[in-house]
């Protein structure tokens, strides 16, 4: 597909996802709209993957190349930042291995569950 | 002149866009993981801006071109969680409820830490998204009045954590079970944990690419209550 097309589709979602998150009554943040909007489209047939394809893969592909604009932004609150360099700290780095624990062992004890039960009709 | 071209948005792309090569070369020559593309472009810019004294609001002509972006870039993710839909749809519960758990886990631990070290509302909010990818997080640090600059860094550093100690953690925890751990890494450190379960192995991979999404989903409703 000509890749105007294809910028139009993903333009044009997320023009639809900024009216949506204007209508809804959560802060909900376009940006999501716009990734649950594609999805609706695409599990609908309405989208096909083939139509946005390469937009698709250039954007995944280069992901992190659009997050340096907003994080250069740190440059406007480094005194913000330092007064609780702390706290930032101990959120960004101890609550990491706390999140990969409860999420694997939730998980762990569901499929563990339902192998049991699994096996208890066989 | 000088002034003219520095109030150019050309000026921001530019300057972006050569970080940005600064750090995929700096990348590629160490191999180094702290080497990430996105923490070098974003020390380059910083450097360039501070040691020049050029004005923040400068950047910020080219850079918001970029910053609008951040949405697009999200759309597509969709596609990743559409590709991954059949083995969704095979763990599809306990999948939900362990995205479930580790936002539920993120954000408290994050609250409970500022409530205890009295941390002022902005910087929370910033704080509360730092386990979803950078696009999600920064959505939900703006609505929340939070500090996006900050959302940023602390997205990246714990995406760093769990990239650099995905394996780790799959032995101090005794995770043995591959969707369990590709779910966690997603949780816990997002686009950058996904490229490191992608090494561990594809099950690991997809997992996760599909967990960073529905725990983007969650964190931006969930923290609509706060």
């Amino acid at each position: 597909m000509n890749i105007m097309a294809e910028l139009a589709i993903i333009f044009g979602i997320c023009l639809v996802s900024e009216g949506i998150s204007a209508l809804l009554p959560i802060a909900l943040p376009a940006s999501v709209i716009s990734m649950l909007v594609l999805l609706a489209l695409l599990l609908a047939g309405i989208v096909k993957p083939r139509h946005i394809d390469r937009v698709c893969r250039f954007l995944v592909a280069n992901m992190a190349f659009f997050f340096v604009a907003p994080c250069a932004g740190i440059i406007e609150h480094v005194e913000s930042l330092l007064a609780c360099l702390l706290p930032f700290l101990c959120a960004a780095i101890l609550t990491t291995p706390l999140v990969y624990a409860a999420t694997a062992w939730s998980i762990q004890l569901m499929l563990r569950a339902r192998r049991r039960k699994e096996s208890h009709h066989a | 002149m000088l002034e003219a071209m520095l109030s150019s948005p050309f000026f921001g792309l530019g300057l972006t866009c050569a970080a940005w090569c600064v750090g995929v070369f700096l990348e590629k020559k160490t191999g180094f993981l702290l080497c990430n593309p996105m923490l070098i472009a974003t020390i380059v810019v910083v450097a360039v801006l501070a040691v020049f004294q050029i004005p923040y609001a400068d950047y910020l002509q080219g850079s918001s071109m970029l910053t609008l972006m951040l949405s697009p870039v999200t759309a597509v993710l969709a596609l990743n969680v559409y590709n991954q839909r059949r083995l969704l749809g095979e763990y599809f519960l306990p999948v939900i409820v362990g995205c479930l758990v580790g936002t539920l886990t993120s954000v408290g631990s994050v609250l409970l830490l500022c409530k205890v070290m009295s941390v002022d509302s902005a910087m929370t909010s910033a704080l509360l998204p730092k386990s979803v990818t950078t696009a999600i997080a920064i959505a939900i640090s703006e609505n929340l009045g939070g500090i996006p600059g900050v959302t940023a860094a602390a997205v990246v550093i714990a995406g760093v954590v769990g990239a650099i100690f995905a394996p780790a953690f799959a032995k101090l925890f005794h995770v043995t079970d591959p969707v369990a751990e590709g779910v966690a890494i997603g949780a816990c450190s997002h686009a950058l944990g996904t490229a490191k379960a992608l090494e561990i192995g594809t099950l690991q991979g997809a997992m996760s690419s599909v967990s960073l999404c529905i725990c983007g989903i969650l964190t931006s409703i969930l923290v609509v209550f706060f």
